[in-house]
């Protein structure tokens, strides 16, 4: 009896080893946020088995890759904001460019940000905005132009917002003319007290893929990202866009490599393969969101390439200003984060 | 293997698994509720009371009023449905009563997160009750029903019945019948002899079945984040809130604490509860 | 009144498989979503087949499930037979332990899983997963065994002692064919309860090793993939198998 557990620990043993033999790499990522038959494709060329691992949001990744400082994982997905604190605390190592050779195809728009000057730590993968999701069948969306409407009584009872603390106070500091990286204490108060008086139109705050709840009818009016629509726009065409006048949110999610990644190498070449033309061409196709890479948009239908929902017009580009880390004013915003969804 | 060795493997096994594995964490959790928060390190020096402090003000207290409630509700709605139930099961001969108490635990097999979003598609204004409520003509708008607290309650339920009616068909297995048919001889109404007889001698049924529905109930995060409105209604999403997206394991440690404190405080009850029906509790509960 | 008895029954069933209708429904819908009916077909069960990261997560959960409740109940059994047999010294407490466990909500249990093992360094993934799942299904093997335990006759075993039967030798040929009944009710309730947890492996599990929950928790970004109710389906079609054949064989035994 007592020899069973030594034998499965040495079946355990066995296993471990096995997943250990052959070349890997581990991917930290949201949920089919790569389509399937990217990384699929990326297997059968390489050889290298990809194990992908995923998260529900940046601040469960940071929790776990700080946890585990950095251990664990190759390569991990995390938005801007967080890559400038990941960067600063030392979480990230250098992205080696001369084993890239596809590091031409992206757009210089979005390099070279202050999140990480000079891309030293990572390279943009996708890039989106949040704005205004409208259904036209309920709500003309030509009467929504602004995050100001949101605020207007008649929602009572009727607006989602994401789950996310930085997105919702992007609203309330933008309408109020600040920056959606404010540290200010006071701008942030003033943000904070402006979302207490939304609070009654809000039914919902989003913690799955926010286009489920306007495809079901759950929902008419509500905070969106650019790509849940295009998403959800290939089943239900009422479902509209709105950059709102006062500055959607923008954000790009970046590959990183974590300071503790133990296949370098791989991760090296897997960066490579999603910066090529054609993947990154498929990932548009698949997941609505926008491309930094130039080389793929080019790919891209005439259709996808001036749909102004996953490429806005150099006109909403130039005003957009896009997440930061904002550091220790980040325990500000989770304090009244904690108490705006408490009820008070 | 002589006699000394197994016993001793046993009785090792059981101190070092349980001491490693349960005691040390718990105890270490409660050290973390009193130490400060640190972004850095988790949980640093010196020792501090500041998280306890935070504990009681208004808004978590608030939180902690509004999880209770629910955890409440969902008991005794669980109660009342599956105390009949467990009755009806554990009256049924052997074969049908093992397929039945089977069949409600074949849903687990199936992860309660993937249920609970088919729950969504109940209670959605499109979903099923919607319709048949439209279909029907009993409201001519479609009820919000999910993203409230009714809908919370409504997966709470749905996730925690069956932790309310195992141990309570195992209580019902024990009442003696025989009883029963004397009191009804005697001409006891079957009111009398619910209220006299039944109900005490389930008794430990009923709180252990009340236990295992309440105190889970307050952590299920997932339940109220998609379900759920737009406010944070269980101890559950706070807790992990301030472990997992704030960091403040000190403060998250308390909150955990104070669940720990809740919990012990009921089970102290039902420990009183069983000694006055004279029966052991613990291990030893015979409707466990 | 029987028909009442059995109106009830059913309306209780009722509302535990309607969610798991729909999902099985929704794995033969042509609707990507599911909000209404759009026509028959096996779409998703092709594409569940092509996607290997699901498939491994879902492998995952099953492999969890299966080694914790084999762990359990083999730790669980020799715990009941520790706590029933034997004297030694903090056996209260560490029925208190076992009963805390049982009782405490798995938020908080995960709480404590994941400070203990930052604390001793073990790496979140498939080990820090296997302990805390064998950990929060032990009480309930201990429980099943133990009742059994003190149901039977503890003359046999003294017997048995008196003959000069070793200790591992009674624990084989006596205590084990006795107590197999609640063997198997304890690693089917681990099973169960290993594979319906969703609040404590989201708190210890890490790279490298995903299970399903956590996996489809995570498909924020595009939403839940309809092949996740053919896994549903699946699951119920091979759990109802099992029960099927479970009452069959019982029958005949009889």
């Amino acid at each position: 009896m007592i020899k069973l557990p030594a034998l499965l620990a040495a079946v355990l043993m066995a296993m471990s080893t096995a997943l250990h033999a052959e070349e890997k790499l581990v991917v930290y990522n949201w949920a089919e946020y790569i389509p399937e038959s990217t990384v699929a494709d990326f297997e059968k060329e390489t050889g290298i088995k990809v194990e992908y691992s995923t998260y529900e949001n940046n601040e469960v990744m940071y929790s776990k890759i700080k946890l585990q400082k950095g251990k664990g994982y190759d390569i991990v997905v995390p938005s801007a904001y967080l890559v400038s604190k990941m960067r600063q605390e030392g979480l990230l190592q250098k992205i080696d460019k001369t084993k890239l050779t596809n590091l031409k195809n992206l757009s210089p728009d979005l390099l070279d940000k202050p999140y990480d000057p000079g891309n030293g730590y990572s390279l943009p993968y996708l890039w989106g905005s949040t704005g205004i999701g409208v259904n036209s069948k309920e709500i003309d969306p030509s009467t929504i132009t602004s995050w100001a409407d949101l605020w207007d009584e008649k929602w009572q009872g009727k607006l989602l917002l994401t789950d996310d603390v930085r997105e919702v106070f992007h609203m309330a500091l933008k309408k109020n003319g600040f920056s959606t990286n404010s540290t200010n204490p006071d701008e942030v108060k003033v943000a904070y007290e402006d979302l207490q008086k939304l609070m009654p139109n809000v039914l919902v705050f989003n913690a799955d893929a926010p286009r489920e709840p306007f495809m079901a009818g759950d929902v008419n009016l509500g905070m969106i990202w650019s790509g849940e629509v295009i998403m959800a726009q290939a089943d239900n065409p009422d479902i509209h866009y709105v950059f709102p006048k006062e500055g959607a949110g923008f954000w790009v999610d970046s590959f990183v490599i974590p300071v503790g990644a133990e296949n370098v190498e791989s991760a090296h070449k897997f960066i490579d393969y999603m910066l090529r033309p054609e993947v990154g061409q498929k990932v548009v196709e698949e997941l609505g969101y926008s491309t930094p890479n130039a080389a793929a948009k080019a790919l891209l239908s005439e259709e996808l390439q001036n749909n102004p929902v996953i490429f806005p017009s150099a006109e909403i580009m130039k005003t957009a200003e896009f997440q930061n880390d904002i550091g220790d004013a980040m325990k500000l915003y989770d304090g009244y984060w904690e108490k705006l969804k408490t009820g008070e | 293997m002589n006699l000394l060795n197994f016993r001793r493997f046993a009785i090792v096994l059981t101190l070092v698994w349980l001491g490693l594995f349960v005691l040390v964490p718990h105890v270490l959790v409660l050290l973390t509720s009193v130490m400060s928060p640190d972004a850095q390190h988790l949980a640093v020096w010196p020792l501090t009371l500041n998280s306890w402090e935070r504990l009681f003000e208004p808004v978590y207290a608030e939180v902690f009023w509004r999880s209770l409630w629910l955890s409440t509700l969902t008991t005794v709605i669980c109660l009342v449905l599956g105390y009949p139930f467990a009755y009806i099961v554990a009256k049924l001969p052997n074969v049908w009563r093992g397929v039945l108490l089977f069949l409600m635990i074949v849903p687990f097999w199936t992860n309660s997160l993937i249920r609970t979003y088919a729950i969504k598609l109940i209670l959605g204004n499109k979903g099923l009750v919607n319709a048949a409520l439209l279909g029907t003509g009993v409201v001519d708008e479609p009820l919000q029903l999910l993203y409230t607290p009714f809908a919370v309650v409504f997966g709470l339920v749905y996730v925690l019945l069956p932790f309310m009616v195992l141990p309570l068909v195992s209580s019902f297995d024990k009442l003696d019948s025989t009883l029963l048919e004397a009191a009804q001889d005697l001409g006891a109404s079957f009111w009398a002899r619910f209220r006299l007889i039944i109900v005490p001698l389930t008794m430990p049924g009923i709180i252990a079945g009340s236990l295992m529905v309440f105190l889970p109930a307050m952590g299920m995060f997932y339940v109220a984040d998609l379900l759920g409105g737009a406010k944070n209604l269980l101890l559950g999403n706070i807790i992990k809130n301030q472990f997992l997206v704030v960091r403040d394991w000190p403060f998250g440690a308390a909150f955990s604490v104070a669940l720990i404190v809740i919990m012990a405080g009921l089970l102290w009850l039902y420990f009183l509860a069983n000694r006055r029906i004279n029966r052991q509790g613990g291990l030893d509960d015979e409707s466990l | 009144m029987k028909a009442f008895k059995w109106s009830f029954i059913i309306a209780i069933f009722a509302y535990l498989y309607l969610p798991i209708g729909i999902l099985v429904i929704n794995s033969f819908n042509a609707s990507k979503y599911g909000y209404e009916w759009k026509g028959f077909t096996f779409e998703w069960y092709a594409k569940l087949w092509e996607n290997e990261a699901l498939t491994q997560a879902f492998l995952n959960s099953l492999l969890v499930a299966s080694l914790a409740a084999t762990a359990a109940t083999l730790i669980g059994t020799l715990m009941a037979l520790a706590l029933h047999r034997y004297r030694f010294p903090l056996k209260a407490t560490a029925s208190s332990l076992l009963f805390i466990v049982m009782m405490s909500p798995d938020i908080v249990l995960a709480i404590t899983f994941l400070v203990i093992f930052i604390a001793l360094g073990i790496q979140l993934g498939f080990w820090s997963l296997l302990i805390a799942h064998i950990t929060f299904c032990l009480p309930f093997v201990v429980i099943t065994v133990y009742a059994q335990l003190k149901g039977f006759d503890k003359y046999l075993l003294e017997a048995a002692q008196d003959l000069g039967a070793s200790e591992s030798r009674i624990f084989r040929l006596i205590i084990l064919p006795l107590v197999f009944p609640a063997i198997v009710a304890g690693w089917l309730l681990s099973f169960t309860l290993s594979l319906d947890d969703v609040i404590i492996s989201s708190f210890v599990t890490g790279p490298s090793f995903e299970i399903l929950p956590i996996r489809v928790f995570s498909m924020v970004k595009v939403g839940v993939s309809p092949e996740v109710n053919v896994l549903a389906t699946l699951l119920l079609a091979i759990s109802l198998f099992l029960v099927t054949l479970s009452t069959l064989l019982l029958r005949r035994k009889h």
